[in-house]
């Protein structure tokens, strides 16, 4: 009878009117702005759906074996899939050693802290054509400075030879963001820690292996999972540092070339283009669980090595 | 012993300045591209070899990249939409961040954990069907779309405002709940001006999504009520389809300007507020 007085206490139906109450925005978006059209996507990818509605009718998982079966689809998950390994490798590490760089007193912390964060600030839109400028080959400023230094003999065709690569050179130049959450993490670690294992003669490196790492652990694991997801969805990229030659002033005209034609850019593709709005869908949907029990696997089973203080608490 | 050690670690800091020196060095090359190639003259571009500084600066890229697109009028477009996303988002944010950290009852940890996972969900799942939704029943190009998407607030800063929240100690509230105060009151008069620097996190975040935000604008409106995005993404070009990259390069110094000065403008209190408010726990 306990839970029942629980329940019934006047404090705790205030305090569910108040939680309902000021959470009712969210949800009410959470239902219409994405359960609804989630479960209506998923219907429609059941169906034979085009750009013109005419004949509709429920095909069931046509679609979904269809994908199954579609080499250039096939081939979307794949290069999406290196591409989110590559940048989730890259951010997390070149994020870390930044933030490992400006740990501890450093003259001018804050000014490259700032600094380093900035290109994070700037919009994919933007950093899209800065860097397809910048990747040029014979007047891009890259190959000019790599030459200049004769670094290089002549330009590379950056995009034409590398279009992953250049895809990834962004991922390096916006690490501002994993940079600023590994401060945040490094700031949670006592000092004492160091001090003491200082005087017990233990070294830099044995420093950072044995006290930080596993103590910011937890912000590695968190990086590790926002990143996958994020770059699973990657879409503008591709098509601005597309490396056939863009004209005129439609820049997705020409789709990207199966190396980089990412399962976003190949879904928008499919919708919007070729008008498949059921096969689109279908494809989107398989890419969302995908994510799903990635996502849920790795929290699941990844995190072993994840340090956690609460079997020392007891 | 002691010298020894103070000098080591001096030696140490230099060596870091340095380091962090020459990367901000090479992280600024494509922004020093970007700038040089806005003021050159068009077949200066095309020139080989290429030359690193402009011969001449041409200025006149900065009026053309303003009137070619009639840049004024997109840009207004971007700000009103910025608007009706962002103070929504922010809000509705704050509130939800709010109810998960001070009223928990029995299924609020469930939501939480459904508020985290909608961050798992590719925009395009929910875009495109809404889209296809809305273009049936004729409710695109409607800019009160954005102030609805505001309303649905966003994953991340919802669960910034609980961590912030959770910082404020529960007396506050309880003091003034005996003295009679409503909920509303309560959280405006007492718990909003509290987490100010979680206003300002939430606020930088939802103006650089709203700002840089690509996708959305381009189903949903008209070339007459689009924004700055994604005129910027298609370029700037002539008649014959050369893409003017001179012009185009001023144009996204104009787009990213505003980003860059709020940024400037509260970065201390913007990088603090997420050092220590939203990233530990």
């Amino acid at each position: 009878m306990v839970t029942a007085a629980y329940h019934s206490s006047p404090l705790e139906r205030h305090k569910r009117t108040s939680f309902y109450v000021f959470i009712a925005p969210w949800l009410f978006g959470f239902i219409f702005l994405q359960v609804v059209p989630i479960a209506w996507g998923f219907v429609i990818s059941l169906s034979n759906r085009t750009a013109f509605p005419v004949a509709v009718k429920f095909v069931g998982l046509k679609n979904y074996l269809e994908v199954f079966r579609d080499p250039e689809v096939l081939t979307s998950y794949w290069v999406s899939f290196v591409y989110t390994v590559s940048n989730t490798l890259i951010a997390v590490f070149t994020g870390f050693i930044l933030a490992l760089l400006m740990d501890r007193n450093l003259p001018g912390r804050g000014f490259f802290r700032t600094i380093l964060y900035f290109p994070y600030m700037i919009p994919l839109v933007a950093v899209g054509w800065i860097f397809r400028l910048f990747l040029e080959r014979d007047t891009g400023f890259l190959n000019t400075v790599l030459v200049r230094l004769r670094v290089l003999e002549t330009g590379i065709p950056w995009m034409q030879q590398f279009p992953m690569g250049s895809i990834l050179m962004l991922s390096f130049w916006q690490a501002g963001w994993s940079m600023i959450i590994f401060l945040g993490a490094l700031s949670t670690v006592p000092t004492e820690l160091y001090e003491s294992a200082t005087i017990d003669g233990a070294g830099y490196g044995k420093r950072v292996r044995h006290i930080m790492l596993p103590l910011i652990s937890p912000f590695i694991f968190f990086q590790f999972v926002m990143s996958f997801i994020y770059a699973m969805q990657a879409f503008l990229q591709p098509y601005i540092l597309n490396p056939r030659p863009i004209r005129g002033n439609w820049v997705m005209r020409n789709p990207p070339p199966s190396e980089t034609f990412f399962v976003m850019a190949r879904g928008y593709y499919i919708i919007t283009a070729q008008n498949r709005f059921a096969y689109g869908l279908a494809m989107l949907w398989i890419l969302f669980a995908f994510i799903l029990v990635f996502t849920i696997l790795f929290v699941k089973f990844g995190g072993f090595w994840v340090y956690t203080e609460a079997e020392e608490r007891r | 012993m002691a010298m020894a050690m103070r000098r080591k670690e001096r030696l140490s800091a230099w060596l870091r300045f340095l380091v962090l020196a020459l990367l901000v060095l090479i992280v600024f090359l494509p922004l020093v591209s970007m700038l040089m190639t806005s003021l050159k003259r068009m077949d200066e571009l095309y020139k080989i070899p290429a030359r690193v500084f402009p011969e001449s600066m041409v200025w006149e890229n900065y009026a053309l990249a303003w009137t070619m697109v009639n840049f004024g009028k997109y840009l207004i477009n971007s700000i009103i939409l910025t608007l009706l996303y962002g103070v929504p988002a922010v809000m509705s944010s704050c509130f939800a961040g709010y109810a998960f950290s001070r009223f928990q009852v029995r299924e609020s940890r469930a939501l939480f954990l459904l508020v985290l996972s909608t961050l798992m969900i590719p925009a395009m799942v929910t875009i495109m069907p809404f889209y296809m939704t809305m273009s049936k029943i004729g409710f695109v190009n409607q800019r009160i779309l954005w102030l609805f998407w505001g309303i649905s607030g966003i994953p991340f800063i919802i669960f910034l405002f609980r961590q912030f929240f959770s910082t404020i100690p529960t007396s506050f509230e309880e003091s003034a709940r005996m003295d009679g105060a409503g909920r509303f009151q309560i959280f405006f008069t007492i718990m909003f001006p509290l987490v100010q620097t979680g206003v300002i996190v939430a606020s930088i975040f939802a103006f650089q999504w709203s700002w840089s935000e690509f996708l959305m604008p381009v189903l949903f409106f008209s070339d007459e009520k689009s924004t700055l995005a994604v005129k910027i993404a298609l370029g700037y070009s002539d008649v014959k389809e050369t893409v003017l990259y001179n012009i185009g390069m001023a144009g996204i110094l104009y787009y990213t300007l505003p980003l860059v000065i709020v940024f400037f403008a509260l970065q201390k209190r913007f990088v603090a507020g997420l050092l220590a408010g939203g990233l530990k726990g």
